[in-house]
């Protein structure tokens, strides 16, 4: 019966990493250099979900299979002054989409309330078995 | 055979099949929850027509023949085909899902509290004292 | 008899009490103790009956009356009760009158 509560909480944990990779997204929208500082745009990420649980084989839940880079085409912006500005006067911005963004957020939002609504009503269960003892 | 034949009068049987199946059913409703965003998973069920019929099998044979086993009554998990397939071939419904999820927890503390109330009243009468 | 249990018929008759088994005859003008409480326990009998079909019913899905099958089992609860508290009384009026050095 405990399991149940391992279930939601997987769940729980890969709507949060979704989340992150969200925010990540949005809080990059704008960035043309990458960590090393060379004139690499920020590329947009989303996270995969696969049914199942790798840290415990054989039961169920749902996890991150992995982070999956979006290989879409930059965004292009003509801004010649920009240092980063290729021959043509050309900015390649991040192919970050804010609408589609803001929509995944909201999405990923309410899977993650769901599940703790899912878990509450297992404790709840879980309590009335148990006061078939009292 | 005697106490055997005291703990199984009543409905005992029946309803700790029932909070079984719930039990089990509750599962599944969480597993198919936690995968609403997972594409390509396709829900899993018990389904609830089929044991509802199994029981009252049961109870109309313990009605005409005195006793009736309610040991067996196992379900085997389907994949039932309902709602829309989306393009991740995902046949999500949050709705569906969180009224299975409130109708099956109901059902399942429904049949708890009679439950007690049956071992309740067989302590009373052990005891010969009214609780 | 759950509405009636101020007319407990015969309950004033110590002799009643000290004599009657339970195969005895009735008394003249009026239902015996025995009588009364065989039919009690009937009703209660019926009531528990009444309960362990709705509870059936509720179970195998043939009602959606939730509040119906909770009143049923509450009232042959209540019953049953009543009938164990009657016979704790009668226990102890009946150690009582043991007791009485005549």
């Amino acid at each position: 019966m405990f399991d149940s509560l391992d279930i939601s909480a997987s769940a729980l944990l890969a709507q949060r990493t979704r989340m992150d990779t969200i925010a990540g997204n949005i809080a990059n929208m704008n960035t043309t250099r990458n960590t090393r500082g060379e004139a690499v745009p920020y590329r947009r990420r989303f996270a995969v979900f696969a049914s199942g649980r790798p840290d415990a084989p054989g039961k169920v839940g749902v996890s991150v299979a992995k982070i999956e880079i979006d290989r879409g085409p930059f965004r292009k912006e003509y801004q010649p002054s920009h240092p980063d500005a290729d021959k043509e006067g050309y900015v390649s911005y991040p192919n970050v989409d804010l609408a589609v963004e803001y929509v995944n957020a909201l999405e990923a939002s309410r899977a993650y309330e769901a599940n703790v609504t899912a878990m509450e009503v297992s404790k709840a269960m879980m309590n009335a078995s148990l006061r078939l003892l009292a | 055979m005697l106490i055997e034949g005291l703990m199984n009068r009543g409905n005992g049987a029946l309803l700790e099949q029932v909070v079984n199946f719930a039990s089990q059913r509750h599962k599944l409703i969480l597993e198919n929850i936690a995968n609403v965003d997972t594409p390509g998973y396709r829900q899993k069920d018990l389904s609830v027509e089929r044991f509802s019929s199994m029981l009252r099998e049961r109870v109309d044979q313990r009605r005409r023949t005195g006793s009736a086993s309610f040991d067996d009554t196992g379900s085997k998990v389907e994949y039932p085909m309902r709602g829309i397939l989306f393009h991740d071939r995902n046949n999500r419904s949050m709705e569906q899902l969180a009224t299975d999820m409130a109708k099956n927890a109901m059902m399942h503390n429904l049949a708890i509290e009679l439950l007690r109330k049956q071992f309740q009243q067989m302590d009373m009468a052990l005891r010969e004292k009214v609780v | 008899m759950i509405n009636g249990v101020n007319n407990f018929g015969g309950i004033g008759r110590v002799g009643d009490l000290a004599g009657k088994s339970a195969s005895s005859p009735g008394e003249s003008g009026g239902a015996s103790f025995s009588d009364t409480l065989r039919k009690s326990i009937d009703e209660v009998s019926k009531l528990q009956e009444d309960a362990s079909r709705a509870v059936e019913d509720a179970m195998t899905g043939k009602t959606d009356n939730v509040s119906g099958v909770m009143t049923a089992v509450e009232k042959s609860d209540l019953a049953f009760k009543t009938l164990l508290a009657i016979r704790a009384k009668l226990m102890e009026a009946y150690e009582e009158i043991k007791a009485i050095q005549i």
